[in-house]
Formats: structure tokens, sequence, C-alpha cells
């Protein structure tokens, strides 16, 4: 079994060579069908200070193949029968291949069990039907609203897999693909407006929690501040130590059409200015936690039975952007969202009558987000005489509307040593939410990015990101060279800092989790084999 | 620990002698080396000919007779001087004339436009002192006849270059090809664009769009890390509105508005900006303009199919066939003082109205900085002597026929300074779209999903 697993591995992974000398760009394989894809390896190098004892964390070969068929074009389907009614329909699959080869190459990765590992999956496959003035696409997919980079307002549709590489890597290979249809009627010019459409979508049953790993050493485990390689076993209650036991029940929706999501999207032109209407009915993806029971048994041990919540969320939306080619030479976005159904934590339970009236320690909050951005093609001659800097700037800011300061956040539980009278207890340890939900939260981005060379085949990327709350900062420096038309090398080296205190902050940006040799600064060197 | 010692220093300074020794012996050797591994090396071998802009001008303007260039002649770089130095600008000497070039040369040919050419346009337009074209609509040219005394002479030139018939409609499948000056190969492309024309002079394609002036759409199928994005532009009849533009990106599976008004940078490394496109693309009231006369000058204006390339770096047409055609040749300065360049010169078909040749010097010192030349093909020739197939798809190319256009089949643009070229290949079939296909095509509904 063992090994026909590993020959499978090996094929899916060789697979794409077997085109090399057939085409380096799209392979038609038939008049009607193509292929394309890649092959990758990212060195991920974790390191405290720079190049000082650095780690290799993550060695992920990738091997990525998508195909389109076009079963129905110029009013023949399958290239036998005439089919007037579609204009065109075509398949559309992307499958993907995962082995991180660090698993096998640290020993400290031995307790993970080889979760994380691997991954083969056909990630998305879908049916696209044209038949204007609507289209129809049915099937596993990503759908994008929003006019955000990186950040989640609109852009909530498909959760994310956090497990592997936070949310640093580009969201379309961290996004959790979902079954769903997405029908969009174009309308064209109505009334004042231009270019508009309406969109709909509808997932029957097809529910999936962001992704997140919590098991150390995996190199992005979530795991709050404290210690990170050791969980909670103890409660502390009148300077009595007990033994913890914690039961939890997955609330996460079942299948079944009651647990539908879906959500509609209106956008249009008006007077230049692109906007759209947005409404998203869906279930909370990151969930909260609600106490069910807890007290000690008869044998002195505390029992806690939670159960995990994915409440309802109602997401409302605006977004709009504007060119002004005249006096910024500039594109504005904006993205604004207003979103009902946060799960949050209430803490001390039963704190307040009327924001945990049930004594469980959980309730939902409303949430608004407001994001500016600037896009802007720029020239320093300094710097680039031949092309533009394109520079991107946005500033988000979070504003809960019905703020308490007992809300709490789910995520970042501190786990520390138990101390009894002035004592550590060997192999005993207890945990507190430290997760602090501040009413108004901030976070400012910057990147500029060029291209070097006679060909432009030099593509240096900057990228600062800086949370004023916590003073957390996150950095990106890059460079991707296209080495050839297949090959593709690119270096960048990622940093965390903060400039006050150990705070995490929201956006968890300057995270560094607050222990001496987890840092995570990193570099990254991937090469790429493109095809 | 070693101490600096008289005794060390001597020593030191021994070793150094000797080192010193076998570093001008090994430097003696690596040079000889050098020169003899150059000598079998290919470089290219370009004449130093005079690319500023003032020797532009005398060519222009002293034109000298050269022998006639008969039909069916096959110049080679023996008829440089006789007859090739009066039919091609000076400034594209360095890269035209090279030792194996062969240039065919046909009949110079009357190529009739579309027939019902200026018989649809709305009447009501006029011409602003800045030179904008206000209230045109399309359906023929705006100036039927050019007077060299009239001051806006250079305007009107392009105003009908600008609104030429074939300039749109058509499926353009492309393949672009970046060189150094040594031939590498540094970066192919290949993408496809779709283009219509929504001013049909007294109507729209699309009825309820007569703001618009074109749409296009535009699709890259290679290399993989821009497989899919793509991008759609919309310009539109108002010459002072910028046009609107997004783009498509997979990565980020949503498109993203982008800015049209900056025209003077490089895009995607190709050796052009966005404001050299058909020799001029920018918006004639930021420059001012001059006309030059007329000048008879050699082009690639109906050549029997894609051309190959060829001279030392495999830069410019070789082997194709060229054609003496009359043009009208129009200085154009840029107003701003921060443009990249001092002056821009086109030579523009007199009688089709397609440029055929650019030169664009740098501001600093007046020598060229980035020329371009138009490979083209009429329609009617389709059926006899079709186009290359693009090797990414198959087309019916009889569906050009009958439409009286000029097609465009590629071009060479060159940065001199660089020194770097990118060669397009255009594999273009004229399409005509139906009003309602056009309105679901070019349609932002179109831009939300792509490829992936």
């Amino acid at each position: 079994m063992q090994s026909r697993y590993r020959l499978a591995k090996i094929l899916v992974l060789l697979f794409p060579l077997l085109f090399i000398s057939k085409s380096w760009a799209i392979v038609d394989l038939r008049e009607d069908f193509e292929i394309e894809g890649y092959i990758k390896q990212m060195n991920i190098i974790q390191s405290h200070d720079f190049f000082d004892d650095a780690k290799l964390t993550a060695q992920r070969n990738t091997a990525q193949l998508e195909g389109k068929y076009y079963f129905l074009r110029d009013g023949t389907l399958f290239n036998n029968w005439s089919n007037n009614f579609f204009d065109s329909a075509t398949f559309t699959f992307l499958a993907r291949g995962v082995y991180d080869s660090a698993y096998d190459i640290r020993d400290s990765y031995d307790v993970l069990n080889d979760r994380g590992k691997d991954e083969y999956k056909i990630r998305e496959s879908f049916i696209d039907f044209v038949k204007a003035p609507y289209s129809l696409r049915i099937g596993r997919q990503q759908v994008v609203w929003g006019e955000t980079d990186n950040f989640r307002a609109l852009d909530i549709i498909n959760p994310l897999d956090l497990s592997w590489h936070g949310t640093r890597e580009s969201w379309e290979d961290i996004r959790i693909p979902l079954w769903m249809a997405r029908g969009i009627m174009d309308i064209g010019k109505i009334g004042p407006f231009d270019e508009s459409f309406l969109e709909l979508i509808f997932i029957p049953d097809d529910f999936k929690e962001t992704k997140v790993a919590t098991k150390y050493p995996r190199p992005w485990a979530f795991r709050g501040i404290g210690l990170q390689d050791v969980g909670a076993n103890s409660i502390l209650i009148d300077d009595t130590l007990h033994d913890l036991n914690v039961t939890v029940i997955d609330g996460s929706p079942s299948h079944k059409l009651s647990n539908a999501q879906g959500g509609a999207r209106f956008k249009a032109i008006w007077n230049d200015i692109d906007f759209s209407l947005n409404y998203y009915y869906g279930f909370a993806q990151t969930p909260g936690v609600k106490l069910r029971s807890a007290g000690l048994d008869d044998m002195g041990v505390f029992q806690t039975v939670v159960k995990t919540e994915f409440p309802r969320m109602h997401v409302f939306g605006v977004t709009a952007n504007y060119s002004d080619d005249r006096y910024t030479q500039s594109v504005f976005r904006v993205e604004s969202t207003i979103t009902k159904g946060i799960p949050v934590s209430i803490a001390p339970p039963g704190a307040s009558s009327s924001l945990d009236s049930n004594g469980d320690g959980y309730d939902t909050a409303k949430q608004s987000v407001v994001m500016l951005g600037i896009d802007r093609p720029t020239w320093i001659p300094a710097l680039n005489k031949l092309r533009t800097f394109f520079l991107s700037t946005q500033f988000f800011w979070r504003h809960y509307l019905d703020y308490s300061p007992h809300m709490q956040g789910n995520a970042f539980y501190a786990v520390e040593e138990a101390w009894v009278n002035g004592q550590v207890v060997p192999d005993r340890y207890v945990s507190t939410n430290d997760d602090k939900i501040d009413q108004d939260e901030f976070v400012f981005t910057f990147s500029a990015s060029t291209t070097y060379g006679r060909a432009g085949l030099w593509k240096p990327l900057f990228v600062f990101a800086y949370d004023p709350r916590s003073t957390g900062a996150y950095n990106k420096i890059q460079m991707e060279y296209l080495y050839s038309k297949h090959l593709v090398f690119r270096a960048e080296q990622h940093l965390y800092w903060r400039t006050s205190d150990d705070d995490v902050g929201p956006w968890g940006l300057g995270d560094y989790l607050a222990r001496p040799g987890i840092r995570r600064n990193e570099t990254v060197l991937t090469a790429t084999f493109q095809f | 620990m070693n101490e600096l010692t008289p005794h060390s220093l001597h020593r030191t300074t021994l070793y150094h002698t000797k080192c010193r020794g076998y570093f001008y012996h090994l430097l003696a050797s690596s040079v000889v080396v050098i020169a003899v591994a150059l000598l079998w090396v290919p470089t290219p071998s370009y004449a130093s000919e005079d690319q500023s802009y003032q020797a532009l001008r005398n060519w222009i303007d002293n034109p000298s007779a050269g022998a006639p260039a008969t039909p069916s002649q096959h110049f080679t770089l023996s008829d440089r001087e006789a007859v090739l130095e009066a039919l091609i600008p000076q400034t594209a000497w360095k890269y035209y004339f090279f030792d194996d070039m062969d240039m065919e040369i046909a009949a110079t040919r009357h190529y009739p436009a579309p027939d019902d050419w200026g018989k649809n346009m709305a009447p009501d337009y006029t011409m602003d002192e800045d030179g904008t074209l206000t209230g045109f609509t399309g359906g023929g040219y705006p100036f039927t006849k050019i007077n060299a005394d009239d001051p806006q002479a250079g305007q009107k030139v392009i105003w009908n270059m600008l609104w030429r018939p074939g300039q749109n409609d058509y499926d353009m499948p492309m393949v672009t090809w970046l060189r150094s000056e040594s031939g590498k190969l540094d970066r192919i492309m290949e993408y496809t664009s779709v283009n219509a024309t929504y001013a049909l002079g007294d109507r729209s394609l699309v009825p309820g769009y007569e703001e618009v002036k074109s749409k296009q759409v535009m699709e890259f199928r290679s290399p993989r890390d821009m497989a899919g994005a793509k991008d759609m532009s919309i310009s539109y009849v108002d010459h002072h509105r910028e046009n609107s533009g997004w783009v498509y990106m997979p990565e980020q599976r949503k498109p993203r508005r982008t800015l049209a008004s900056e025209r003077t940078g490089e895009l995607m490394g190709m050796d052009m900006i966005r404001e050299d496109n058909n020799g001029f693309g920018g918006k004639v009231y930021e420059n001012n303009w001059e006309y030059l006369g007329k000048r008879k000058v050699l082009a690639t204006t109906n050549v029997k199919t894609n051309p190959e390339f060829g001279g030392p770096s495999q830069w410019v047409p070789h082997k194709t066939r060229w054609e003496v055609r009359d043009t009208h040749v129009v200085l154009i300065k840029p107003k701003a003082d921060n443009h990249p360049y001092s002056a821009r010169i086109v030579f523009v078909d007199a009688e089709t109205y397609w440029t055929h040749w650019m030169f664009a010097f740098d501001k600093k010192d007046d020598q060229l900085l980035r020329m371009n030349q138009h490979f083209l093909k009429y329609s009617e020739d389709y059926d006899t002597e079709p186009p290359t197939q693009a090797p990414f798809i198959k087309q019916d190319f009889s569906k050009s026929v009958g439409h009286q256009v000029f097609l465009h089949l590629g071009e060479t643009d060159i940065n001199a300074k660089k020194p770097h070229a990118t060669m397009t290949h255009c594999y273009t079939n004229k399409r005509e779209f139906e009003s309602a296909k056009a309105k679901q095509f070019y349609s932002l509904r179109n831009m939300i999903s792509g490829r992936r």
C-alpha cells in the first residue's frame, strides 16, 4: 500500500515532464482540450536571527495540473451534436499534489504523525455554461468578491487553509474551494448605470471551516502566547490544582439543505465609479465556543464540555473603485462591510446578563470593516528609468458595533506552567484566554513592485504591513527571476517585528510567538517549473 | 599569531612580486584567450550610423535621388547606397542593413477602402485649437485631404490614422519574442486580442453605447506565469476622456481597475510604451505638432505572410515583401517636461493611414530611444496568400476577404538604448460582432472570472 502510494506520488510529480518537449505553454491535447500547470519546490527556512540557528521548516513539493475541456462551442456539442441552446460550455479542473519532504528530513516532526505532510486533491472542478445574457458556473470553485488584497471583508465565501503557511501564500492556493452554483445575469445599461450585472451564489450544503494548525512543531501552528509544545492539563481553583478534562463537541453545520449558504451581488458603473452592492448569508468560518457544562467530578477532575458554534452570519457590503487620471493618476478603492454573527467569548461566563444570558460564555457580535486603498503606477527614475513602480497601499479599520469589554476572541489561549503557592508544579499546565478584543482595530499595508532587466525578467516586491495598536509589523522582500520560459526562481525574506511589548494584536502581523527560538522570520526559496 | 615584521614584510613582498608575475601572466593569457574567443563568437556587426534626431531630419528634408525600386527585384546589402538609403529612414539603417539581407520589392498598389467608407459619417464635427477632434464618430476619415500648408496638417494625419479602416474588428492571436542584442531569446509570450469598433459613424454597434469608440479584450496564454491574465479596455469617442480598463489576474480571481493615463512606462518587459502603439497612441492635446511633408519609404505594407526575422540580432523582418509607399511625415513633440521623448517622428501611409515607421528620440541627448515598424496585409489578398496560422489556434482566414481593409500582421519594436527588441507576429483575422454578442462579450461581467 505504502509503495503504491509513493509511486502515485512520483507519477503525479513527473506527469508534467511528459509534455516538456511538446510545448512550453498551454498544452493542447486535442483541439478542444488543453492543460497547463507547474511543479514547484518551496523551501522555508525559519531563523531566530536571520541565518543564525536556521531550520528547514517546510520543503513543499507541489505539482499542479489544470485542464479545460471545451465540450460545446460553435453550436456543436462534443464535436458531434448540434446544440444552439447554449452559446458555449467548458469543463475546468485544477488538481494539486503536495508532499512536504521536511517531514521526512526532520525528526522533530515525527510527533505530527504526518499531519500536513501531503495532500492530493482535485481542488476545483466546474462546468461553465454561457447563454447570453446568462452565465452559470456549477461545481467546486472559488468566488472572490471585493476590492481588498489579502484581507477578509467581502472575500469570505471560501474559507482559508492557514495550516501550512498562514496567510503568507497566494490566496488562490489557500482558499478552500466549495461546491456551489454561481449564476450571472448581464444587464448592461440600465438607468444611470453602465456595465451592470446581477450575480447569485448558492452553496447547497458544503460547509468548511477555516483550517488552522494547532499542533506544535508545525511552523504555522497557532497556539497563542505562551508555551507552544504542551497543552493545558490542569486548572487552578482556590489554590488547588485539579486535572482538567475538556470534551469538545463539534457543532459544525451538517450537510442538509437548511444549512445552505448564498449571496447576491449587483455590480455596475455610475459616473465612472465602478461599484457593487453585496449580501452574503453564510456561517462563521471560525468557531465560537459555547460552554455546555463545567465542574469537578467525584474524582476531583474538572470536567468541561464545550461545543463549537458556527453561527449564521449576515454580511452586507459595498465596494467602489475610481480611476482618477486627471489629478492624482491613481485608482482609489473602497470596501466596507457590516457583518452580523461574529462569534465571541464572554469572560467570565455570565459576566453580563445581556451579553451572556445563557451563562455559556458565548455570544455573537456585529462588526464593521472599512478599507481604503490607493493604487498608483509611479515613476521613480532614480530607481528605475524604464518602468514605473506599482505602489499599492491599503488602510483597514475594523470596528465592533456592539462592543463590550467582556468580549474575547477564541484564538489565542495562553498555556503556562502551573504555579501553586509560589512553586512551579512539574508537568502541570494551565491556560487562560488572553485574546482581548479591541473595539477598534487598524492595519496599514504598503507594497511596491517593478521589473528590472532588459526584458523585465527580474521582479522585486516589497511589502510592509503595520498594526498601530499592537505595533506589530510584517515585511516581505522578494525577488523573482524568470530564468527561462519554464523556470522561475524566487527568493523571499519575511520579517516579523514589533516596536513595543508582546501583544500579538488582532492581525497577528508581528507575531513571533513570544518565545525565543520560535521566531517566525523566514527565508523562502522557491523554484518553479511551469508549462 | 603572526607578527608583522620586516622579515615577514619582505617575504610578503616577495610573495606579492611572485604573485604579480603570475597575475600578469594569467592576465595576458586571459586577454589572448578572450580575444581569440571573441573572434569566434558571432556579435552584432552594426555600422555606426548616426541615429540622432537631426540626422533623421536631414534625411527627411534632403531626400537623395536613389535608383528606382523595380517590382520583383530582390535588394541586398549591395543595393544599400544606390537604392535603399533613399527609401529607408536613416535612423533604421543600423538594424535593417545587414550582410545577408533580402528585400523583395512589389509594385506600389492602390488599396481601396471599404465600399461604404465615408458614406455613413455623422457630419457635425470640429477640431479645437489644441488639435482635438470633437464630435467625430467614425465611419470614414475625418479629413479626406491633407494640405501641407495647413498648420494643423500634422494633427489631421494622426486623426485619420486613429480612425482608419481596419484598425479594429478582429481576432488577433499573437506571439511576441523578446530578444537581446546578441539575438538571445529572453522571453516568448502568446496572447490574443479581440477588438470591436463601436463608433460606426451615424450609429453605434451597440445602441445606447454612442460614447464608446471601441472595446478590446486581450488574454494571455503563455508563459504560465501570465496565462489567463486578461485585460479589457474601453476607448471613448471623446478624446479628452481617458480609457477605462480592468485587468483580471487568475492569482487574484477578480478584476482590478487600471489607470490609463500612464502611457510612458515599458509594459511587461516589452520594448515599447503604450504611447508607441501604432506609432502614436497618446493624447493629441499633450503634444506639439508639425507636418514635415511627404516622403517615399519602403514599407512592409502587404507582406505575403508573417515575416521571418533576420539581422545579426534577429530583430527585423527578413526575406519579406516591401513596397514603396507615399507617407505623411509628422513630427510630434511632447509638451510635458518629464516625458522621456524629445520628439517622435511618424511615417503614416498617405493612402491607407497606417503607420509604417515610428522613431522616438531620447530627451537627454536627442538620440534614438525607441522605434517601431509594422507589417501589414490587405484583406483581399487573404484568399490567394493567407498569413501563417497561429501556433495555438487555427482560423478561417476566408472570413477576412471582402472587407477591403489592412490587417496588422506584426511589428518590431526596438529600444536602441538598452539595446533590446520585441518582435510580434499577429495572426489577425477579421471579425464582425453582432450587437448582442458584442454587448455580452465586452462587458465587465466577462471580466469577473477567467481561465481559472
